[in-house]
């Protein structure tokens, strides 16, 4: 097991640093970030300065080196844009990212559980079609339309919701339900199949033969190994939700990762990126993990295949 | 039941008596402004390191040392400076400090402060827009008493007052030298201390900026909102609906949304010609078939103004005719715009024009299209465009790319004779100039777009001249060169939206380049 967790350990550090040189070299390919900091009437003297003040005039290899040096000790350096700690910023805008997905999650998985169920329950049903369809509408329905729809008509029109903004817990349902529904689809086929499959078995058969009742036998008995593949499912999903949140968080002036990365990304700031990038693949890498050891705690033919 | 109807009357009458002064009350003060707003530039709160453009947000918090009125003429009421003067050879600028201003912390504003403040917006880490020519321009700044600055230039100039006044940018703020020495750059840009009406309160990037409002201030006496938050809103749906709801009292808003929140009767209150949205070549221009006047002409008549003001920009625009004509500042030289000068739209006349200087057939021409701050319609605006030349026989590449990206071509002159465009922010005369001094001034390298020996030698003048009537006199002939010989293609002055709560009440904006002034509309006076 111990040889298992360093080998997964080694695989996502060996990731991480590739990730470091490409989105080192990405980064700085977009341009020169003094365009946008310096003014018009910046003359040639002013440029070098900044560039020396700023550190990058240095050569890229002295740069890359600076900045993983600093990195493994939690120094992103300082934003460009902001003037402040990177990691100052992360730590400002990571847990807001987290508490969305977290309550994204949430959201997901109410309408997931009820839905698969009851599809798989109801096989070939109009229930089982009507589940289908919100499966489809969950995953062809740009996040941006339907952020925008809901803002539109429940904030603005209706007014039952706050538009924008983190103001309690009312500001979470919007963006949480937006970010969320994409997610319900998958959580919700994935949880149909493996219902269907659990249902079909021998132990299931055996429990209404012995009587059990169907509600039982459903809820209980198939829904909880049916749950294993949905489970491990929603930890990477989770990790997906915290770091691709970019246009749910514009959308809805939500003070978080995604924005911070777009920010980042729009005016340049090359520390931001990097540090963002790193940060939520270093989430990635690590949910995987947690995901990849709980495969292989549930089933030791995982651990032993490997 | 007696006893019942007068417990029932007595109760309304107590609720009504209760209710009265606290409405009335709500009435008087409401106790927030809100503000959302699309951008908010670069989020530094030191207005000097920040990389600013935008001021919205600072002004409340900082004075400066020359105030403006919203209409952007200099004020002895809304400065830290009550009066000021110069010398016969106008090299010496004495100003007299207001006395008893305090900043936040309750440190006094003297002469100090503002000597500190002027030095280091003119610093090597300065952002500001204007560094570079104070720093040409100022000699030594003199404390002679704690109400007295005196600042010495190396020529004999007239634009001092203006340059450190609310007009332009942000070198006139003055901000606390003893906090700043104390505690640092940074935690300034933490923790900000101004002596404006409103002090920092509380920042979360990517989200608001919360200011409080001091008891009493010079400026604006007791203020009508205890608080005022800035709020980043980048989606305009998400503004619109905070309207809505209530939650902001003030967003700007695209053009195009316009009509509809006046039906719900949203007050819209317009920055008449913010910006000038202008087209122009990247030099140098030899070899180039715009190296030919009636090329520059011919393109310029190709282009149906009134029809891209009205299709674009939803009416919500008017057609321009002068090259980086800021027409803000035509008000302060004297300048009109003739007849003549409006450039018809008229597509037979400029296929003929290029004919005659050699291109019947057309030329190629690559047109660079992004979106800018403010003007979502970017790329829009450069496909219109280049439709029109199309229809002359101009063969248009549109070539998409993001606005630094196309800077970059620009100032390298990596693309001669490639268009390019931008939203000039309309300013006064003495930003005018800035602007003419950037972008239409052959010493000034890079960013020039013009390459014009005569307006060089005017500019060059305009410095140097101490008698105003002489240097309206050489802004109009400025102004009436590019335009007579059609140094880019101003296409229209965009007038730029900004929704308010129907309870507002009066908001004057103003014409001061990025401010818009909610410390007036807080104004307790």
């Amino acid at each position: 097991m111990i040889r298992f967790i360093l080998s997964r350990v080694f695989q996502s550090l060996v990731a991480l640093a590739i990730l470091s040189v490409v989105v080192f070299i990405l980064a700085r390919a977009t341009g020169d970030p003094l365009h946008l900091i310096l003014p018009m009437s910046a003359s040639e003297e002013d440029y070098a300065y900044a560039r020396r003040y700023l550190g990058l005039d240095r050569p890229y290899v002295e740069q890359y080196f600076s900045f993983v040096g600093k990195a493994v000790t939690g120094d992103f350096g300082t934003s460009l844009r902001a003037r402040r700690p990177v990691s100052e910023l992360i730590r400002e805008r990571l847990p807001n990212s987290l508490r969305l997905a977290l309550f994204a999650m949430c959201v997901s998985l109410s309408f997931a559980f009820p839905l698969g169920v009851l599809a798989a329950v109801n096989k070939g049903t109009w229930i089982d079609r009507t589940a289908q369809v919100i499966a489809v509408l969950g995953q062809s329905l740009p996040t941006f339309w339907v952020a925008i729809v809901l803002v539109e008509f429940v904030a603005g029109r209706l007014q039952w919701l706050p538009a924008g903004g983190i103001s309690g817990f009312a500001s979470y349902i919007l963006p949480g339900f937006t970010l969320g529904w994409f997610v319900v689809a998958g959580m919700m086929r994935l949880l149909r199949s493996g219902m269907l499959e659990v249902l079909d078995s021998e132990y299931v058969k055996l429990a209404r033969v012995k009587g059990v009742v169907e509600r039982r036998v459903v809820w209980l008995h198939a829904l909880k190994n049916a749950l294993i593949p949905v489970v491990t499912f929603a930890g990477i999903y989770f990790a997906i939700l915290v770091t691709t949140a970019i246009v749910v968080e514009t959308v809805f002036a939500w003070p978080g990762l995604g924005r911070l990365a777009y920010e980042g990304i729009s005016s340049r700031d090359f520390p931001v990126i990097q540090a963002v990038v790193l940060t939520t693949a270093a989430i990635v890498a690590v949910v995987n993990l947690g995901v990849d050891l709980l495969y292989a705690v549930i089933d030791p033919r995982i651990r032993h295949a490997r | 039941m007696r006893s019942a109807l007068h417990i029932v009357t007595m109760s309304l009458l107590f609720v009504a008596l209760a209710l009265v002064p606290a409405t009335a009350g709500w009435a008087q003060v409401k106790p927030e402004l809100s503000v959302a707003l699309s951008s908010f530039s670069t989020e530094v709160l030191d207005p000097v390191l920040g990389g600013h453009i935008v001021k919205y947000y600072l002004s409340p918090m900082f004075d400066y040392l020359v105030g403006t009125t919203p209409e952007g003429q200099p004020s002895r009421d809304g400065g830290i400076a009550m009066r000021w003067e110069n010398s016969t050879d106008h090299k010496r600028w004495t100003f007299h400090l207001r006395k008893g201003v305090k900043f936040h912390n309750g440190d006094e504003v003297t002469s100090e402060d503002v000597k500190f403040s002027l030095q280091r917006a003119m610093g090597k880490r300065s952002t500001t827009g204007y560094a570079g020519p104070l720093r040409t321009l100022i000699q030594d700044i003199e404390t002679p008493a704690p109400d007295r600055v005196v600042i010495v230039t190396k020529e004999p100039t007239l634009i001092i007052p203006t340059y450190l006044s609310r007009t332009l940018s942000t070198e006139g703020m003055v901000l606390p030298k003893k906090y700043i020495e104390a505690n640092g750059d940074d935690a300034f840009a933490r923790k900000p201390v101004g002596s404006g009406p409103y002090k920092f309160v509380e920042q979360v990037t990517g989200s608001h900026i919360k200011l409080a409002a001091v008891d009493n201030h010079w400026r604006i006496g007791v203020p009508r909102f205890k608080i005022m938050t800035f709020r980043l809103v980048s989606e305009e749906t998400t503004r619109i609906a905070l309207l809505r709801r209530g939650e902001v009292d003030v967003a700007d808003v695209s053009r195009e949304r316009v009509a509809e929140l006046e039906k719900e009767g949203y007050p819209v209150h317009f920055r008449k010609e913010e910006a000038i949205l202008s087209m122009y070549w990247v030099l140098p221009r030899d070899g180039q078939p715009t190296a030919d006047k009636r090329v520059r002409e011919a393109m310029n008549l190709a282009v149906d103004r009134a029809e891209i003001a009205q299709a674009i920009f939803a009416g919500k625009a008017d057609p321009a005719s002068i090259p980086l004509g800021l027409s803000w500042s035509f008000r302060d030289i004297g300048f009109k715009v003739t007849p003549e000068m409006v450039y018809p739209y008229d597509p037979a006349r400029a296929k003929k024009l290029l004919a005659d200087a050699g291109f019947a057939g057309g030329f190629s021409q690559e047109v660079y299209a992004f979106q800018l701050p403010g003007l979502p319609e970017g790329k829009a605006f450069a496909e219109a465009v280049s439709g029109y030349w199309q229809k002359i026989g101009i063969k248009t590449k549109i070539v998409p790319l993001d606005y630094p990206g196309f800077r970059k071509i620009w100032v390298d002159r990596k693309a001669p004779g490639a268009v390019g465009y931008y939203n000039i922010a309309n300013r006064d005369w003495i930003g005018a100039y800035a602007l003419l001094e950037k972008m239409a001034y052959t010493p000034s390298k890079a960013n020039d777009t013009v390459g014009d020996p005569e307006i060089d030698g005017m500019i060059a003048q305009v410095m140097r001249q101490t008698d105003r009537d002489k240097i309206n006199a050489l802004m109009r002939n400025i102004f009436t060169r590019l335009r007579s010989e059609h140094y880019g293609v101003p296409v229209v002055y965009l007038h730029s939206p900004y929704a308010t709560s129907k309870t507002l009440g009066k908001w004057n904006p103003g014409s001061v380049m990025y401010d818009l002034f909610f410390d007036q509309l807080a104004s307790g006076k």
